[in-house]
């Protein structure tokens, strides 16, 4: 439990496409995710993301090289890893009301009623919808879904959250508020946070550390910057402002790359 | 329901048994089919005497036992196929072959295996009803969101898990209606069977009439087969609504 660093060491991985077809998507990702450190993962649409965050969560192999938390290498999905999902209404439970949603990991983990209970509470307070517990996730709007998700991830004590593109589907109000919130509630629980987004604005208001990838096929990463930027994070700080455009010009470039072929 | 739908309704009903009894006399012998009011007369005196609830209960019985097994068997063979490949390569043809054979067709096959007694009546009930409730169980096994079964395992959930927690109430609905599909074809299945090869039941009820010049008798047992469909359907709905409600929450409408 006591790791310090996430590794990805030489991750490859290629598919085989449903035309007998081989699609060769990541080439040598080797990255190192600090404890407790808030990574971001920007990049061109389609350059093996997901597929990293997947090897990440344990849910696809990696063909070469591959992830591990200190020397412990990633064999399968595991409670240390939660990945919280984009598409929020088929990761919850639609049976299940927000607060049974919640005690799912703990159920899982065999703890007693009164914990679970306990622990949902908890973190339906944290994420500001203890007074919702009861309902349903078709009764609760998607900004509420996802703070759910949030909820049941963290009622679970995972050590790091996995996030692909969580507050992408949401609408601007709702996400702007998410992403303050969220902020929050990692530097409270000190979780590390393993994020990908393709917001640039969201990337650096959120995130201690920063990786571009270059598009694919063959993806790999292109840059990582640490963030020391000025708090609060705001656009109008000179710092924030000129890490923006140093990173839409990274992507962008990688962008018209792909276009070139 | 509002006065205007009554209303509609009502006169739907009273439309429908004016048309029957205007149509016999005039344009069917009345011998052979006879007015509504005839009917309700025979109706009541079968059932003074017992002698419908004991047809009906000779079917409702037979349904009972044969639906409650071939639910239970298409349930596991659905998820079995979905689920265990071997058991998908195993059972896919015949399944899909045998699909094509409806039920009535089966019945002097279940005569010729089964006899003339009761057995043959469950193996074709078991029959009709286990091919939706497979085909529906697949189906819905096999919709089972990727992320939601990937979202279980990062909170810890094994196989067992999965499967009872998940992918079975993930299939619910579409299991739910293949069960709804199945008792109506149970019901057919039953009729069919017991017209051809029974000393009781609904279906032994309209074809004795039929052979012994009794018209009376067999409108009886249509009116009671309606009867029984319906108040089976709205029980089940019923059933459903209360125990299954939360797995429904899931798919728009269900009705
Ligand atoms: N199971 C698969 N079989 C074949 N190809 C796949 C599979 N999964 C992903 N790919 C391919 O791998 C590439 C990377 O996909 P991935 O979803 O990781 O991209 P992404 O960076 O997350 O994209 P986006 O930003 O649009 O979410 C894509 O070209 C995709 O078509
Ligand atoms: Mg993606």
């Amino acid at each position: 439990m006591s790791w310090r660093v996430l590794r990805l060491e030489g991750v490859g991985k290629d598919f085989t496409r449903a035309d007998g077809g081989v699609a060769e998507v990541l080439r040598d990702v080797t990255l190192t995710v600090e404890r407790g450190s808030f990574f971001t993962l920007l990049g061109p649409s389609g350059c093996g993301k997901s597929t990293l965050l997947n090897i990440v969560a344990g849910f696809e192999g990696a063909t070469t090289g591959g992830a591990s938390l200190d020397d412990k290498p990633v064999a399968g999905p595991g409670t240390d890893r939660t990945v919280i999902f984009q598409d929020v209404s088929n990761a919850l439970f639609p049976w299940m009301n927000a607060r049974e949603n919640v005690e799912f990991g703990p159920k899982m983990a065999r703890l007693g009623a009164g914990e679970r209970k306990e622990r949902a509470d908890t973190y339906l307070r944290l994420v500001g919808l203890d007074a919702d517990a009861g309902k349903f996730p078709f009764e609760l709007s998607g900004g509420m879904k996802q703070r759910i998700q949030i909820a049941r991830a963290l009622a679970n004590d995972p050590d790091i959250l996995l996030m692909d593109e969580p507050f992408a589907a949401l609408d601007a109000i709702t996400k702007k508020h998410l992403q303050v919130e969220f902020r929050k509630i990692w530097s409270e629980t000190g979780k590390t946070i393993f994020y990908i987004t393709h917001d640039i604005f969201e990337a650096l208001l959120l995130s201690t550390h920063l990786a571009v990838m270059t598009a694919g096929p063959k993806a790999g990463i292109k840059e990582v910057f640490q963030l020391d930027l000025a708090e609060p994070r705001s656009p109008s700080n000179p710092d924030f402002a000129a890490m923006y455009s140093r990173v839409e010009t990274l992507i962008d470039e990688e962008v018209q790359r792909m276009r070139a072929r | 329901m509002n006065r205007r739908t009554v209303f509609w309704r009502t006169l739907s009903v009273a439309a429908a048994l004016s048309l029957w009894w205007l149509s016999s006399g005039t344009l069917f012998n009345p011998i052979l089919v006879p007015a509504p009011h005839k009917v309700a007369v025979h109706l009541w005196e079968m059932t003074a005497d017992g002698e419908i609830l004991f047809h009906a209960w000779a079917s409702l019985r037979r349904v009972i036992v044969g639906y409650a097994l071939g639910s239970v068997l298409g349930i596991l063979t659905g998820v079995a196929v979905a689920r265990i490949r071997i058991a998908e390569d195993m059972l896919e043809p015949p399944l899909q072959f045998v699909r094509n054979i409806t039920p009535v067709a089966i019945i002097p096959l279940a005569v010729n295996a089964f006899g003339l007694e009761e057995p043959s009546k469950y193996f074709v009930i078991i029959y009709s009803t286990i091919i939706p409730v497979v085909f529906n169980t697949a189906a819905g096994v096999a919709s089972t969101p990727q992320i939601r079964v990937r979202a279980a395992m990062c909170l810890g959930a094994g196989r067992w898990d999965i499967f009872a927690r998940v992918v079975l109430p993930s299939a619910w609905p579409f299991i739910l209606t293949g069960l709804r599909v199945a008792l109506g074809f149970a019901f057919m299945g039953v009729v069919a069977a017991e017209m051809i090869a029974a000393e009781s039941g609904v279906g032994y009820l309209i074809m004795q009439s039929r052979n012994m010049l009794l018209p009376e008798q067999m409108f009886s047992g249509l009116f009671l087969l309606g009867l029984i469909g319906l108040v089976t359907d709205r029980a089940f709905q019923f059933t459903i609504g209360r125990l299954m409600r939360r797995y429904m929450l899931q798919t728009a409408a269900f009705d």
